[in-house]
């Protein structure tokens, strides 16, 4: 019993782990359009850092004090570089519109017949993306990086890189769940590409991308630092910078464990109730 | 003077014709429009953080950057109206081979894949940014002349002509690369830096996009001009510069068409 179980367990770590590698293969062959997005990616932080300057500029003209939101110039340089490794882990490109696709069109069928777990297809297919995607960010970063190096002020401690490491995997889960569950709206409503252009705009703001929580008004970031999002860009970085007093660091990676059980259940009960609606349209 | 009537007469069959596709997805109308307005509203609180922090970026107050936002987004959603879908299906006619059935139709065959589709949801969403800049001209009590104001849309046509001169250069790139998956992904990024006034960015970036990557002429200059930031030789140099561009395109399309070897058989 115990063999058979443990047999099992075997395959169907077996089973992922071929698609995994599968997929790393064929979005190797395509590697030349990473290199091209790897590059052209920076060019929005090109834009940021010129931004931020003219805004620390303005303060320092009229007298006011250099930190924003506690966060020097160098600081805010930092954290969108940062934010680059951030979403390199917590941005899965596709997924929501792939799995409502899937759903849409009938495509599910063909994984259904097949011994494996959609869901966990869909994680192993991404995370393939992502393994080729860190795989060419590891020639592109280090550049932006040396180029940036008179920027970090803050030297992280051994704990601060270990709750960092672990911050980049609530990321990747809470990204990967996320995008899956707004994928799966599609068993209730059929036609939902206008609805993730929102859904992605939001999911951009909220995770700190476009402005760091800290400095939203008030009653936007009280709610913004306990919403999920944050855990998608925001908190890696400041971790790493620093910027969360030692005593909350705990705290903060257990809100997002909490949230990634939450994710969990809720995207496991949406497929369980979904599969019930579905009706393999087109077949 | 008739092939210019022949030319206007097609364009309006055309638009006539998308209308009248465009019609059989209302709701597709209706949630475009607010997907865009949404991120009309989120550039929004990014400038009021912005200007929440201090009261100038670049010389700039916040209700003139929210005019330079309104004419970006007005000059953005015309070039997607008219030619984004376009530029988009180009590269993959070049790359699949499809494009003889243009080829034999017995009219300029640019003017045909440039102008076929039109996105009316797009065309709606420009009048939204038009709002937002009188809005914002009423704030900084701001008027405007009726030359002024005619003056100001030949500038905003001029630059969406720019950007479709660009993109489409992109576009017929496709017949010496033979594929463009990336391409497209250019103009989102490119966009980016006709956002802000061209004072924030240093000298070198700076004379760059006004003049190769001219992003700056598209945004800064309309804009400018409505809040008087602007010196009369830059209208002219904008206008010079989209005729130049404009030309590079017919010349282009002409090279690359020679490279063009038609479905793999």
């Amino acid at each position: 019993m115990i063999a058979a179980t443990k047999t099992s367990a075997n395959s169907a770590f077996h089973k992922y782990w071929v698609i995994l590698s599968t997929r790393t293969q064929e979005d190797m062959a395509y590697r030349a359009n990473y290199v091209f997005g790897a590059i052209f990616r920076f060019l929005p932080l090109v834009t940021m850092i010129f931004l931020w300057w003219a805004v620390y500029n303005g303060r320092k003209e009229s007298g006011a004090s250099p930190l924003i939101g506690g966060m020097t110039y160098e600081d805010m340089v930092v954290y969108n570089t940062l934010m680059y490794v951030a979403r390199g882990f917590s941005s899965v490109p596709g997924t929501m519109s792939d799995i409502s696709k899937d759903i849409k069109d009938g495509l599910l069928n063909r994984y259904l017949i097949k011994p494996i777990n959609y869901l966990w297809y869909q994680v192993m297919y991404r995370l393939a993306h992502k393994l080729v995607f860190w795989y060419i960010a590891l020639l592109t970063f280090p550049p932006i990086f040396l180029l940036m190096r008179n920027y970090f002020s803050h030297w992280p401690t051994l704990w601060e890189w270990a709750v960092f490491v672990v911050s980049l995997f609530i990321a990747f889960s809470i990204g990967m769940l996320f995008c899956s569950m707004v994928g799966m709206l599609a068993f209730w409503f059929l036609e939902i590409s206008g609805f993730l252009f929102v859904v992605m705009m939001l999911e951009f703001f909220m995770s700190g991308q476009l402005i760091p929580l800290n400095i939203l008004p008030v009653y936007l970031h009280r709610f913004l630092f306990y919403a999920p999002f944050g855990y998608e860009g925001y908190w890696p970085c400041m971790i790493l910078m620093g910027k969360v007093p030692q005593d909350q660091l705990v705290p903060v990676l257990l809100v997002g464990f909490l949230w990634v059980a939450v994710f969990y259940g809720l995207s496991r009960w949406m497929w369980n109730m979904g599969l019930k609606r579905y009706s393999a349209v087109g077949g | 003077m008739k092939t210019l009537l022949k030319y206007l007469h097609l364009t309006g069959l055309m638009m006539r014709n998308c209308f009248v596709r465009e019609l059989q997805f209302k709701a597709n109308f209706v949630v475009r429009f607010f997907t865009e307005l949404m991120w009309l509203v989120m550039q929004f609180i990014y400038i009021q953080v912005m200007y929440g922090q201090t009261g100038q970026i670049a010389g700039w107050n916040k209700w003139e950057m929210i005019v330079l936002m309104g004419t970006n987004y007005v000059i953005a959603q015309l070039f997607e109206a008219l030619f984004y879908d376009n530029c988009v299906r180009l590269t993959d006619q070049i790359r699949q081979g499809d494009l003889d059935f243009n080829l034999i139709k017995p009219i300029n065959t640019q003017f045909l894949v440039s102008l076929r589709y039109t996105d009316y949801a797009s065309i709606v969403n420009s009048s939204v940014g038009l709002a937002v800049i009188l809005f914002a001209l009423g704030k900084l009590g701001i008027g405007v002349s009726l030359g002024g104001a005619l003056l100001f849309g030949a500038l905003v046509l001029n630059s969406v002509l720019i950007y479709y001169s660009i993109l489409f250069i992109l576009s017929v790139w496709t017949f010496w690369i033979g594929r463009s998956n990336n391409l497209m992904e250019l103009y989102w990024q490119f966009g980016q830096f006709s956002r802000y006034p061209g004072d924030i960015y240093p000298w070198l970036l700076r004379k760059l996009l006004w003049t190769l990557i001219p992003m700056l002429v598209v945004s800064n200059v309309p804009a400018g001009l409505l809040i008087h930031k602007l010196q009369n030789g830059w209208i002219f140099y904008g206008f010079a510069l989209g005729a130049g561009f404009l030309a590079f395109t017919v010349w282009i399309w002409q090279k690359g068409l020679q490279r063009y070897r038609s479905a793999s058989s």
